[in-house]
């Protein structure tokens, strides 16, 4: 009797999962189909789901609509960066503030909780002046100088710091082991699973950041896929929505590539944090 | 989205400090130097263009800057390509408060009067000096700011009506389309088909947009703005009308308001319009190219109907100098916005984008002529600048357009009654007018 009503539970579960999946799914389905049709047969009522004859030109038109080499590579400066500047930032601080103890220690974290509440839209106009006091205008350091500092990092990583048991650092520091090794080698190996979902978070944002990019560059050599991708839209007048849905695809083809690889660990994640 | 568009505000206000102080310094500094060097040093002089247009114009524009610098040795150009016309107005304001603006950009012409009141434009009547009136006097009217010229045409545009001639004639009706209101009205309901209770074609349908509400306002002989623009003048008859008139027609079910938030709903419309689940449609001239590319039956094109009068607000963007650059900059950039726009280049911008030719000698050109008896539909829209009003361009209209369409928009849902929207707007917006 119980196993019959586990079975129950679990199809009903399977079922329920497949049906928010497929909701989430979908966009992605639609962007990825579209990309292989040809114009009038986006405009098509009732709508075809299979294209009719696949288009793979519209890959062409829209790759051959600028530098995206230079876009593609840009993107993965600037995302591959600010990933690694905040790791550096993010570690050390959040170190500090998960396992020492000095004077004003929580008016600077709640300082640091501060600037995750601010939207960069709001501070784009002070920011961008220093940047152009700099001389950094129009650089890829304007694009990643900005979030070096990353708040959500410091604050994820504390919280995970913190969980380490006392023992383990007793242990270590018994064995006169520096903070700085500790720091590396036993703190961040153990929080592993917690920083692949933060730079995975904050590599999924950055590249698809189109706000921060298209205010900081002025030219296409220093410009990112969104910009590159933006420009195949017109302001008014048809949009050629079958390229546009092509240029998207480029645009998060990498980023699930990414997913994919770091995908075991961010379910590792939720596990180490729920336990 | 709320964000940009209050960061935006925010640099408005900002900007109009901080380049006052900034402005001084560079005409002190600059007025010697500059001018002293244009006749000794051969170097070209370099000027940044910043652009609002993607895909086709865009790649049209970059071509014309290229012919530009191709033509002219003493100038090069530096064109770039900045987002929509709202960032890239976020951008110019950014640039200038940090002291690294173009010194020429495109603003779209419900701007311009915020732009000019922050002080980031340059005065072009001295450097007109009576060239302006080469533009045709209908697309003029958001050039000027408390009677200075800041702004010359570029890429401009109107709303149009837009038929499905196939339909109209499978009805019985004329065409030519509809001339009036009531017209609109009966040929609408004419081209309504029901299947079942369900609605299969619509006769006509229009984003709720503020854009077509300037023009059915326009229409009714209104405002809305008062003359000194200090107040507003939308809770009047001409006010009211547009709404009676596109609820009446929603609730009669022989209109349709397309779902979607700004340029989603104007998607939406031009979708149904293609698959001919409507007949008659508002949207730009701008889409005038790639709705006949992608249309499968005769697209026509006519003015917007009247109710006491024709009327239609245009749009797109105008050609503006920044006031920081240097006098050197200016000149060059003064040289540049004149080429760009004129009738040369004016004639195969229009063709190949759908926007306004903007000379009155490039309307009136052999070339202008035999295009438009190939195509018709293109002339139409510039038939219609004889009566098309400029739009309002208070410096706070940008937020005043959100609250009326917001009231609109409440109208249109059936949320709130035509006078209580009308009221609300106008409440709201008094405020944001006495700011």
């Amino acid at each position: 009797m119980m196993q019959v009503g586990r079975t129950a539970w679990k199809t009903v579960e399977w079922v329920l999962l497949a049906a928010v999946g497929l909701v989430f799914l979908f966009p992605f389905l639609w962007m990825f189909l579209t990309a292989f049709k040809t114009m009038p047969e986006v405009y098509q009522f009732p709508p075809t789901w299979w294209p009719e004859s696949w288009q793979f030109e519209n890959f062409r038109i829209a790759w051959s609509s600028g530098p995206f080499v230079t876009y593609v590579m840009n993107s993965i400066l600037v995302a591959g960066g600010i990933l690694i500047l905040q790791f550096l930032i993010a570690v050390p601080a959040a170190y500090a503030f998960a396992r020492y103890r000095f004077p004003g220690r929580n008016l600077l974290f709640g300082l640091s909780l501060i600037a995750l509440m601010i939207p960069s839209q709001v501070i784009f106009l002070p920011v961008y002046v220093e940047m152009s006091h700099w001389g950094l205008v129009n650089t890829l350091w304007s694009l990643i100088l900005p979030f070096g500092a990353s708040a959500f990092g410091i604050f994820l990583l504390r919280q995970s710091f913190m969980q380490v048991p006392d023992e383990v650092i007793e242990a270590a520091r018994l064995d006169s082991a520096s903070e700085w090794k500790i720091m590396w080698t036993i703190m961040v190996p153990m929080a592993k699973p917690v920083l692949v979902t933060f730079g995975l978070f904050s590599f999924i944002y950055h590249w698809n950041d189109y706000f921060w990019p298209l205010i900081m560059t002025n030219s296409d050599s220093v410009r990112t896929l969104p910009i590159g991708i933006s420009m195949l839209k017109a302001a008014e007048g048809g949009k050629q929505w079958n390229v546009i849905m092509a240029g998207n695809l480029i645009l998060v083809l990498p980023i699930l590539v990414v997913f994919f690889i770091a995908q075991r660990h961010i379910i590792s994640a939720f596990v180490y944090q729920s336990k | 989205m709320l964000a940009c568009v209050l960061s935006v505000t925010a640099v408005l206000a900002g900007c109009g400090g901080s380049k006052e102080a900034a402005g001084t310094n560079n005409q002190s500094g600059g007025s010697a130097a500059p001018q002293g060097q244009t006749a000794s040093a051969g170097k070209p002089v370099e000027i940044d263009f910043w652009y609002a247009l993607g895909g086709k114009n865009g790649e049209y524009i970059e071509k014309m800057v290229k012919d530009f610098n191709a033509s002219h040795k003493d100038i090069v150009v530096k064109p770039a390509y900045q987002g929509s016309y709202y960032e890239n107005h976020s951008k110019v304001l950014a640039s200038v408060s940090a002291g690294n603006q173009p010194d020429v950009t495109m603003v779209e012409v419900g701007s311009i009067g915020a732009f000019a009141d922050a002080k980031v434009l340059e005065d072009l009547g001295p450097y007109a000096n009576g060239a302006e009136k080469k533009y045709i006097p209908g697309l003029l009217g958001n050039s000027y700011w408390k009677d200075k010229l800041y702004a010359i045409p570029f890429n401009r545009s109107t709303p149009l009506l837009y038929l499905n001639r196939d339909m109209l004639k499978a009805a019985g009706l004329d065409p030519n389309g509809p001339k009036t209101w009531d017209e609109l009205r009966q040929f609408s309901e004419a081209l309504t088909k029901k299947e079942g209770d369900k609605t299969a074609t619509y006769g006509f349908s229009t984003a709720i947009d503020i854009w077509f509400y300037e023009a059915l306002v326009f229409q009714s002989g209104g405002k809305i703005l008062t003359d000194d623009n200090k107040e507003l003048a939308i809770n009047s008859e001409a006010g009211k009308a547009p709404l009676e008139f596109w609820t009446g027609m929603l609730k009669e079910g022989v209109m349709k308001a397309p779902p979607g938030e700004k340029y989603n709903a104007w998607d939406v419309a031009k979708q149904d319009f293609l698959n001919q689940q409507v007949g008659m449609i508002f949207t730009s001239t701008g889409d005038l190219r790639s709705l006949k590319e992608n249309a499968k039956f005769d697209l026509g094109t006519a003015f917007l109907p009247a109710n006491k009068n024709f009327g239609a607000p245009t749009g797109g963007a105008n050609l503006v100098m920044l006031a920081k650059s240097s006098d050197e900059e200016k000149k060059a950039s003064w040289e540049f916005m004149q080429w760009m726009t004129d009738t040369k280049q004016t004639i195969p911008f229009s063709l190949e984008s759908g926007y306004m030719p903007v000379t009155t000698e490039a309307v009136e050109s052999e070339d202008m002529k035999k295009a438009y008896e190939k195509e018709p539909n293109f002339q139409v829209a510039v038939k219609q600048l004889q009566y098309a009003s400029p739009r309002p361009m208070v410096p706070g209209y940008k937020e005043l357009q959100e609250v009326i369409m917001t009231e609109i928009q409440r109208a249109v849902l059936g949320q709130a009654s035509v006078d209580e929207a009308i009221q609300k707007a106008t409440e709201k917006g008094q405020k944001l007018l006495k700011k």
